[in-house]
């Protein structure tokens, strides 16, 4: 029997097991190591602040997948500049390459905070999320602001945050009093119209 | 360019088929994806219109991806993989004395006409692609062997034509 | 180990360019191996006299096709990992007839004509410019295509996903097709040679 024919009787005999040998795709293998996780979120090496992930974004670090997982219509109004949009299911089906570092976040952090359980249990290594959402990412880079009588520390600060805040097309601001409050204060609406008062508003406050 | 040695008869069909399968397999395997040819025309004319053109490339949304790359337009994968088909092709036609100076044609064709139908061939042919996001090497070999469902309506689509197509140029060939 | 090899980070991307020449050059050569540098011999495929491109083209995917299947059952292939072309269903079909007539006119493919061309064949410089053109033509004008271009999406999407059958089962369709296929291809060969004798 000649090369051809062979080769034509062990294609048809692996195709005809091929009907019955069930799926070519690997099955998820998940791997929750409790402690670990919990470690890391103690270590707080689970997320980002908005500003790293603003300085990750600037200098094109290799490998960097910033990630949206809210719903599409929520996206399209507003994101963080080169984040694609992957919804939580999709996310555990997602095949990320294994040294790359992917930055979840979502409106408030808490469903980002979850995918960073799901792909940390896929093994994937580098994977944080942006701990305040995506209201940190407008308040910290997008408007940050600073009291007049802030210390030189936080004046030097903010003028660095500034300028990455402007490579963003935000808006920082001074001499904005002291906030009362230790969360994310929402610009007050005085009639101006700020870009990011219109950003917080195209961020619909919906949930997680 | 002419060799000491005979032209060699070309090799059987389905062993270097089943040749080509096991490079694009490798492929498969080492790097998670395929072949491809057009991709790499697209690239290079992006590149090109860029260093000559840059705000008309720029406007143009397909040159705009191909330039906005990681790396730079030139940096690309499919860039490199053409380079070597080219080594490839040379090498194994350089050992069979294949390479020779000509302007295959059909007998009837005059090698004008037949320089003039390569290119408009050809031209058409990189309009299709671009449309369909590959050519034979990327669509029909690499997403036929991974039954994508576009790439199978590719094939489809282009046998269909070139054979609805031939009678009409039968001038051409034969 | 798992493959895909680069997808599990066991090399970056400039050691992938070299893989890319690698894999092109091996690419290259079984083209030429075939005959698939000659344009005559490719337009043999649309006048039955010829049917090399359709022997090599299906050999080149049952292969690749199986060994991907296999390689992905047995867990040292992660198929899922492997970079599936997207479906744009009315662009692709679209294109694939635009394209065939393209082929059926220059008688080579943009792959072919690059070992054509650099085997000294002058059509196949003459296909790879018209190439360019074609495409630089489209590129530039490009804005009024655009929405077709983007239209009907259906991202990575396979035969098995569209007709909700197993896999295997399609790769068994593919392979009795082919297998089928070449059959014919003898089949029709011999009767043309045959009717060139008595001619």
């Amino acid at each position: 029997m000649n090369a051809v024919r062979a080769l034509a009787l062990v294609a048809g005999a692996l195709g005809l097991l091929s009907a019955v040998a069930g799926s070519p795709y690997r099955q998820q293998h998940v791997n929750v190591d409790v402690e670990q996780l919990a470690r890391l979120v103690t270590r707080e090496d689970d997320h980002v602040g908005a500003v790293e992930l603003a300085k990750w974004i600037k200098e094109r670090r290799a490998g960097l997948r910033v990630v949206d997982v809210r719903p599409a219509a929520d996206f399209d109004a507003y994101h963080v500049p080169t984040a694609e949009r992957i919804a939580l299911d999709s996310l555990v089906a997602t095949p990320f390459r294994a040294d790359d570092t992917i930055v979840l976040y979502s409106e408030g952090g808490a469903h980002a905070a979850q995918g960073w359980v799901f792909l940390r249990a896929l093994g994937y290594r580098n994977v944080f999320f942006l701990r305040g959402g995506l209201y940190e990412w407008i308040d910290v880079v997008m408007n940050p602001t600073i009291a007049d009588d802030a210390p030189p520390s936080e004046q030097a600060e903010f003028a660095r945050v500034s300028v990455l805040s402007q490579y963003f097309g935000g808006v920082p601001r001074s001499g904005v009093p002291r906030p009362t409050t230790d969360g994310l204060s929402l610009p007050t609406a005085r009639g101006d119209t700020n870009d990011t008062d219109s950003l917080v508003r195209r961020v619909r406050r919906r949930g997680c | 360019m002419n060799h000491s040695r005979h032209a060699q008869p070309y090799s059987n069909p389905y062993l270097t088929g089943v040749g080509l399968g096991l490079v694009l397999l490798a492929s498969f395997v080492v790097m998670g994806r395929g072949l491809g040819a057009s991709g790499a025309f697209a690239n290079t004319a992006a590149g090109l219109a860029a260093a000559t053109a840059p705000v008309r490339a720029q406007a143009s949304p397909l040159f705009a991806g191909y330039l906005s790359a990681d790396g730079g337009v030139w940096r690309e994968w499919l860039i490199f993989e053409i380079v070597g088909v080219a080594i490839g092709g040379f090498a194994s036609a350089f050992v069979a004395g294949r390479v020779k100076l000509a302007v295959e044609r059909g007998p009837r064709m005059s090698l004008h006409a037949r320089l003039v139908t390569a290119f408009g061939g050809g031209a058409v042919m990189g309009f299709g692609a671009v449309l369909a996001r590959g050519c034979t090497s990327g669509q029909a070999l690499t997403g036929g062997a991974l039954l994508s469902v576009g790439s199978w309506l590719f094939m489809i689509g282009a046998f269909a034509a070139a054979y609805v197509a031939a009678p009409f140029l039968r001038r051409a060939w034969l | 180990m798992t493959a895909p090899l680069y997808e599990y980070g066991l090399f970056g991307s400039a050691t992938g360019l070299v893989v890319a020449l690698g894999i092109g050059a091996a690419f290259g050569w079984c083209l030429e191996r075939a005959g698939m540098g000659s344009a005559r011999k490719l337009a043999g495929q649309f006048y039955l006299t010829d049917l090399t491109v359709f022997k090599v083209m299906f050999s080149a995917i049952v292969t690749a096709m199986l060994g991907a299947f296999w390689l992905g059952r047995l867990g040292v292939l992660d198929l899922g990992r492997v970079y599936v072309p997207e479906t744009y269903v009315v662009p692709q079909l679209v294109g694939g007839l635009v394209f065939g007539v393209g082929f059926a006119v220059g008688g080579l493919c943009p792959g072919t004509s690059c070992v054509a061309a650099v085997t000294g064949r002058g059509d196949g410089l003459a296909l790879v410019a018209g190439m360019f053109a074609g495409v630089l033509a489209t590129g530039f004008a490009f804005k009024p295509l655009a929405a077709f271009y983007a239209s009907t999406p259906r991202g990575s999407f396979t035969i098995p996903q569209l007709t909700h059958l197993p896999y295997g089962l399609v790769v068994l369709a593919v392979v009795a097709m082919a297998l089928g296929g070449f059959r014919a291809a003898e089949l029709i060969e011999a009767r043309q040679a045959a009717r060139r004798i008595d001619r």
